[in-house]
């Protein structure tokens, strides 16, 4: 059973959402502030952590760092704070997903399966992958369309892929794709990221103007939305 | 009748203190046990805890003798029982509260009756009394407090008694032990004594208690004396000037004037003045006068310098100027012989000074003269006099001499040393005297040592040419003589006013107000009458009246009295800039003074802006302030309409999904949250939109007489299952207040959900009310963790919490509203500490109008 610990200090969320993910045959554990939080994913740790920004005693940030001390945990924030520089703050620190309130219970439930996936999947090796209609052979590095015929995508183009492919859908932050595709010393270059995902919809989106795979989560990072 | 007692009269000896709880029950119970530890006999007659647990406690083991119960109109009071101290016959009796009321029906009216007989009986009474009681201060304490005493004893019988100690506490510290709670417990403070306890009270009524006690212990002082004393404090200041020489004994005098200044009843303020002469032959060390003006200014007086010919004079008409009362004056430093010659600054200022009363002080720089007389002087009145004189005095002199030794000497020996003599008198007295000694001196040659001797003539071209070289070398030194003097007056001139503009410059870069304080420091300088600096309007155009046109030109800074209006209204006009204008009334200057004014000029220009561009700072902080305010209240908004909306959300959502089918329990659950969740949203709209009609000024007040308890329980009710603990204790008869309905529910409804926010589950909010001077005063008290004071004041600012960090600590917009809604209705809503810890909301609205019930 996926034990779920839920941070956050007001009490009508603690309530709604131990009520759902009960009801989903989650185990769930609740916390009111940070240091709360942090003893009790000491003491039984937890398999994700959905954990409000704004705490009394300390910054959700914080908790976000404590924790990426010593685990790996995927970590969800779910919080108030809509601006850009919070999400990205909290993306930087280590957390895995953003979610702002108000939220919608089934919105929140899908981004905390697709983070439990991710490190649940993350020994087995995917060998191809659907987008749309075409199948992604990440052993091959091949792309072709239902039609049989093959799209070809430059090294890069494959890199970002790849690294959105094999995360489905986790949102990945900006920073860190930046980081893995073009090094570390890229770190504000969000105009490539924006460039080479457009080249990326225009080659395997039905609609580029309205992708429904290749995700983008404005001011944050992007996601692959699988069917 | 007392003195055929046979026994001696006890002492009484009375603890006085100036508020309730400072603490005289207890020291007088800490006196009655160190008595009885000397093995005295002492017993308890009557002393009052008022549940003070510290004060209780100090009873130990003291032996008190029962009191008696008394039944009065179907209650029971107790009392002294007289009789059975007078029985048991202590040494020393203990008996509290001297100015206590007995009931009626016992045998004397008054406690201090029982104790006059106690005494009466050689019975030693250790008691204690308030300050407020005593009979001859009622009045005033009831203009401090605003509260009539009734229980109030006869001056005398305090007076009278063998000690009277004062124990002494500052207000500070009375109103942190009554946060405490070691003076009263929370329910028991209402609106009159919140009041009384306010630290304006107390200071005055310590004060009272201290000047009533220095009254006692000096019977000089009348009684009238001590009740008036307060207004007497405000009498007008008195005024010490010190005056400067530059010379180093400036530091004695300044400390001493200082003195003079603090030892005066009422204070006093302290002025130093250093006069410039205006013949700036002052010697003066600056670095001296620079260092004397940081100690006055030090010493909180002021620093000035005026420009006169006559320093005693000047002196007197700065001190009548600024209406001083005392001058300090330096001893002369000047040694015995000058002082037989000319009568010293000091001795001339005594003479001159009519009701200024002159200190003149010694010092250790006494008698040693100012330096060096100068070789150098001006050529004075009294230098040409000189000049003469010698000329007069040293050609006879010389004759005589040179006739006695005619023959060892030359004629131009003689010649010479005649020359040297013009020259002299030259040195001493310029040109005319020169010329007159050489002049005599030529005739005095040709007559006694040119041949042919004794007779005007001159046979030898040769002496006739040496006479005329004579007279142009007289003529020549004398000159330049002249001329050297001339350049030291200029060069001396010159520091003066160097002297007047570094003044200058410091007077800009001091002080909050540089404009100001640089054209007082102009006006003083010149002694003019007012000094203008004028600004021209910008749309006025060039024309010939501009310079008389009133309405071109407005005042920027002004000091003296009726200001010139125009630049051509005053004596003295003076470019500042190009738009402004330097008006000088009172006389007109001398053109060398122009310079100084010009400088002045340029600097009062610099002033302005300087002053302007602080206007301009001191705006734009508020508007960054409010701008920083703004952000943290959307920020704020946002979090609290997200926060509850997110629950309302989630919990909707989750029902409405039909992946999962949630047991009844949890579906109820769920709709609870909603529920809750909208509740607390719809507070939250409510408030916000109440805070925009507030600031909008559209509240619509409707202003209705309203009986507080009709207004709390709805409130109660309204809030729920979480204020039902709270009690209530309205009084039975308390007076309606004048508020409106709705706006007085929305400030109770916040302010007992913010009680109930900081209160512990075991001690809910309480709710009580009073009445006090035309205001009825409602009390919203928590017992939770309370405010630190210097947060006291935030807490009134709307979403003063960082961001979204806490929902429960934080204030939110309900205290902010509050205090509006409350201001906006005529009251007030200030924060008390709760006595043993927490916080007091004091709502108070004026009670409606002949509503007594």
């Amino acid at each position: 059973m996926t034990r779920v610990l839920v941070v956050d200090d007001e009490p009508q969320i603690l309530r709604a959402l131990r009520i759902n993910l009960r009801a989903r045959r989650y185990e769930v554990a609740v916390a009111a502030d940070g240091a709360d939080a942090l003893r009790l994913a000491a003491s039984q740790p937890p398999d994700l952590v959905v954990l409000d920004l704004g705490l009394p005693d300390m910054d959700g940030v914080d908790v976000i760092r404590g924790l990426r001390g010593w685990t790996n945990i995927p970590i969800i924030v779910l919080s108030g704070r809509a601006g850009s520089q919070d999400k990205v703050l909290a993306l930087d620190a280590g957390a895995d997903d953003y979610v702002t309130k108000p939220f919608g219970v089934d919105e929140l439930l899908a981004r905390v399966r697709a983070v439990t996936r991710r490190t649940a999947g993350a020994g087995e090796t995917v060998a191809t992958v659907t987008v749309g209609r075409f199948t992604v052979d990440l052993a091959a590095r091949t792309v072709r369309s239902d039609d049989g015929r093959e799209v070809r995508l430059t090294p890069t183009e494959w890199h970002l892929l790849e690294i959105l492919i094999r995360n489905p859908g986790r949102l990945v932050s900006q920073r860190q794709l930046l980081h893995d595709v073009w090094g570390p010393q890229y770190q504000s270059e969000t105009n490539y990221l924006r460039q080479y995902m457009a080249q990326l919809r225009r080659k395997l989106e039905d609609d580029p103007a309205r992708p429904r795979h290749l995700l983008t989560e404005p001011g944050m990072g992007y996601r692959f939305q699988p069917e | 009748m007392r003195q055929d007692r046979l026994v001696a009269r006890g002492q009484l000896r009375i603890h006085l203190g100036a508020a309730p709880g400072v603490g005289k029950t207890y020291a007088m119970l800490e006196e009655a046990h160190r008595r009885a530890e000397r093995g005295t006999d002492v017993v308890v007659g009557f002393a009052e805890t008022h549940g003070r647990k510290h004060t209780a406690a100090m009873l130990g083991d003291l032996e008190i003798v029962p009191r008696r119960t008394m039944n009065y109109r179907g209650a029971e009071f107790t009392e002294m029982d007289l009789d059975a101290v007078l029985a048991r016959r202590p040494e020393i009796a203990v008996v509290d509260e001297l100015a206590h009321t007995n009931v009626p029906g016992s045998r004397n009216a008054k406690r201090w009756q029982d104790v006059q007989e106690l005494l009466d009986a050689g019975i030693d009474v250790l008691s204690t009394v308030n300050i407020q009681h005593l009979e001859s201060l009622n009045d005033v304490v009831e203009q401090i407090t605003g509260i009539t005493q009734r229980e109030t004893l006869p001056d005398d019988v305090v007076r009278s008694a063998e000690q009277v100690e004062l124990v002494d506490m500052t207000p500070e510290a009375l109103r942190r032990r009554m946060a405490h709670g070691n003076i009263y417990r929370a329910d028991k403070i209402d609106a009159a004594l919140g009041n009384y306890f306010r630290v304006g009270n107390l200071t005055a009524l310590r004060e009272l208690a201290l000047l009533w006690l220095a009254d006692k212990v000096d019977d000089q002082l009348d009684r009238y004396r001590a009740e008036h004393n307060i207004g007497a404090k405000w009498e007008a200041r008195e005024r010490v000037v010190v005056a400067l020489t530059g010379g180093p004994e400036g530091e004695t005098l300044i400390r001493r004037a200082a003195r003079v200044a603090a030892r005066t009843p009422t204070g006093a303020d302290l002025l130093a003045v250093h006069v410039s002469r205006s013949d700036g032959l002052t010697g003066v060390d600056p670095t001296q006068l620079a260092r004397q003006r940081v100690l006055v200014e030090s010493l909180g007086g002021t620093y000035h310098q005026v420009v006169g010919g006559d320093i005693a004079t000047a002196l007197l008409d700065f001190a009548r100027g600024v209406n001083a009362s005392q001058i300090v004056l330096g001893a002369s430093r000047r040694g015995r012989l000058a002082q037989i010659f000319s009568r010293g600054v000091g001795v001339t200022t005594v003479a001159l000074s009519g009701s200024i009363d002159v200190h003149l002080v010694t010092h250790d720089q006494m008698g040693h003269g100012r330096r060096p007389p100068s070789v150098t002087s001006a050529l004075s009145r009294r230098r040409r006099l000189s000049g003469f004189g010698l000329a007069a005095i040293g050609l006879p002199v010389l004759t005589v001499l040179l006739r006695l030794l005619a023959d060892d000497l030359s004629l131009a020996s003689d010649i010479l040393l005649f020359l040297g003599m013009v020259i002299a008198v030259a040195l001493v007295g310029g040109l005319w005297p020169a010329l007159l000694a050489a002049v005599a001196a030529s005739f005095v040659i040709n007559f006694f040592f040119t041949p042919p001797l004794h007779a005007f003539t001159i046979s030898q071209r040769e002496n006739l040419l040496a006479l005329v070289v004579f007279l142009l070398v007289a003529a020549a030194v004398s000159m330049v003589v002249d001329l050297a003097a001339r350049r030291t007056r200029e060069a001396a001139r010159a520091s003066a006013d160097a002297q007047t503009l570094a003044m200058v410059a410091g007077s800009v870069l001091r002080g909050t107000r540089p404009l100001t304080a640089l054209l007082e420091r102009l006006r003083e300088t010149f002694g003019l009458t007012s000094v203008t600096l004028l600004e021209r309007a910008p749309e006025v155009s060039a024309g010939p009246d501009r310079q008389r046109d009133p309405r071109a030109w407005q005042v920027a800074g002004t000091v003296g009295p009726a200001p010139c209006l125009t630049p051509a209204g005053g004596d003295v006009e003076v470019r500042a800039a190009e738009n402004l204008s330097l008006v000088l009334c009172g006389r007109v200057l001398a053109a060398a003074d122009r310079r100084v004014v010009e400088a002045f000029a340029a600097q009062a220009a610099l002033a302005l802006r300087q002053e302007r561009l602080a206007e301009e700072a001191a705006t734009a902080r508020p508007l960054a302030e409010a701008d920083r305010m703004r952000t943290a209240l959307l920020a704020a908004v946002s979090h609290d309409l997200r926060t509850p909306l997110a629950s309302a959300k989630a919990a909707v959502t989750s029902l409405r999904s039909d992946e999962v089918d949630f047991d009844e329990s949890d579906r109820e659950e769920l709709l609870a949250t909603a529920d809750e969740s909208l509740d607390r949203l719809t507070r939250l709209v409510t408030n916000l939109l109440d805070m925009s009609r507030l600031q909008a000024g559209v509240l619509g007040l409707s202003l209705a007489p309203i009986g507080l308890e009709d207004a709390v329980p709805p409130v109660l009710d309204e809030m729920g299952e979480p204020a039902r603990g709270v009690r209530v204790s309205l009084p039975a008869h308390l007076r309606a207040v004048l508020a409106d309905p709705g706006l007085l529910e929305r400030v109770l409804v916040n302010l007992v959900a913010n009680a109930l926010r900081f209160s512990p589950p075991d001690r809910p909010p309480s709710i009580s009310a009073s009445e006090h001077g035309g205001l009825v005063e409602l009390r919203v008290t928590d017992y939770g963790p309370g405010l630190p004071h210097d947060q006291w004041e935030r807490a009134f600012l709307p979403f003063q919490r960082h961001g979204d960090r806490d929902n429960h600590a934080g204030v939110g917009l309900g205290l902010a509203l509050s205090r509006g809604l409350a201001e906006a209705m005529g009251g007030t809503l200030v924060p008390e500490d709760t006595p043993g810890g927490g916080l007091t909301m004091v709502l108070s609205l004026p009670a409606a109008e002949g509503d007594n019930a």
